[in-house]
């Protein structure tokens, strides 16, 4: 009986646990990741070369390759013959319509897509080849390889116009 | 026996709930490691980085080899200027930075030192474990740097043995 009297006074006393330790580490890592969090992310476009072992196969594609022109100015053709990018004005304001319709290169798209479906018929995979003047500037490839993204074409086949192919 | 009587009350006052502000501070941490683990890749202020309005978020920067392609000196805002030439040799077109965060410049005639650094990097990374597919050339061009020098680090990652290509880009306004 004795024992069990002693035993429930232990119990009425509340446990108290020191967690100022706790709530330290735990400052200091929400410091640490309020200064390394950067909010603005960087984004990504993939694309894949097509590898050696796939060229050196003998066998015509069931498709040619698309194939997309790009000028030093910044405009680009779509097979040779129609031009799909107006020339590039590093001075559009963004928010613009000017600086939108220069990211977006619609028509490109539709010819993309229209590509796409082709190859989807034949169940081919469809693969461009992207030639770039050497002085075309780099928002201009990103703005195609974007244009390529939208139209779901991953393999692109990549040469600067003097200097052949990749 | 009256100041006796007051101390309990004192006692009780003193405590102080802190469940509340340890809740609102766990919450922050969570919200800031999920986003600090987003990106990862090493992010050089001397390039300024092209807009694309199809691009996704990069969710596993694992893998990604960091080539920065910088544009002509007289094209860059006077603090990524600053930058590049405190932490690059005069002349350089492509940086990148070494296993210890140092950053290495390499200019037109270092185009076999670029492709062997790359070459090194995939190795690092297969030996980590990660499948060749996996291992991808992150490319972080300048939006004014001529194609030339994008295509030569794409050119080098592909003797190298990385067909898999990332462009950097930040999101269309």
């Amino acid at each position: 009986m004795a024992r069990h009297k002693q035993i429930q006074t232990e119990q009425q006393e509340d446990p108290e646990m020191n967690i100022s330790s706790m709530i330290d580490c735990c400052f200091l890592l929400l410091i640490y990741f309020l200064v390394a969090t950067s909010l603005v992310s960087e984004k990504k476009l993939d694309i894949s070369i097509p590898a050696s072992a796939q060229s050196a196969s003998s066998q015509k594609p069931p498709v040619d390759p698309g194939r997309i022109v790009l000028q030093a100015d910044g405009s680009a053709t779509w097979n040779g013959d129609m031009t799909v990018a107006d020339p590039y004005n590093p001075e559009a304001e963004p928010g613009t319509s000017e600086y939108r319709s220069q990211r977006e290169l619609e028509q490109l798209v539709e010819q993309l897509k229209n590509y796409k479906d082709l190859a989807s018929s034949v169940q081919a995979e469809p693969v461009v080849m992207l030639t770039g003047a050497p002085s075309a500037p780099h928002q201009r490839i990103v703005d195609i390889m974007a244009a390529l993204a939208e139209a779901g074409i991953k393999s692109v086949g990549i040469s600067t116009a003097d200097t052949g192919s990749d | 026996m009256a100041k006796k009587n007051s101390r309990p009350n004192d006692d009780v006052n003193g405590n102080v709930n802190l469940s509340p502000m340890i809740d609102c501070c766990f919450l922050l941490l969570i919200f800031f490691v999920v986003n600090a683990t987003q990106i990862t890749v090493a992010k050089d202020p001397s390039v300024k980085m092209p807009s694309a309005v199809s691009c996704s978020d990069l969710k596993d920067a694992n893998g990604c080899i960091v080539v920065n392609v910088f544009s002509d000196t007289d094209k860059m805002a006077p603090k990524a200027l600053e930058k590049y030439s405190k932490d690059y040799p005069p002349g350089s077109l492509w940086g990148v930075a070494d296993a210890n965060g140092r950053s290495i410049g390499y200019n037109t005639g270092q185009v076999q030192e670029l492709t062997d650094f790359i070459k090194k990097q995939k190795e690092t990374f297969k030996g980590k474990g990660l499948e060749d597919g996996k291992i991808r050339l992150y490319l972080r061009g300048d939006m004014a740097a001529p194609w030339e020098r994008s295509s030569t680090a794409i050119r080098c990652a592909a003797a190298a043995g990385v067909t898999n290509i990332v462009f950097g880009t930040l999101p269309s306004k």
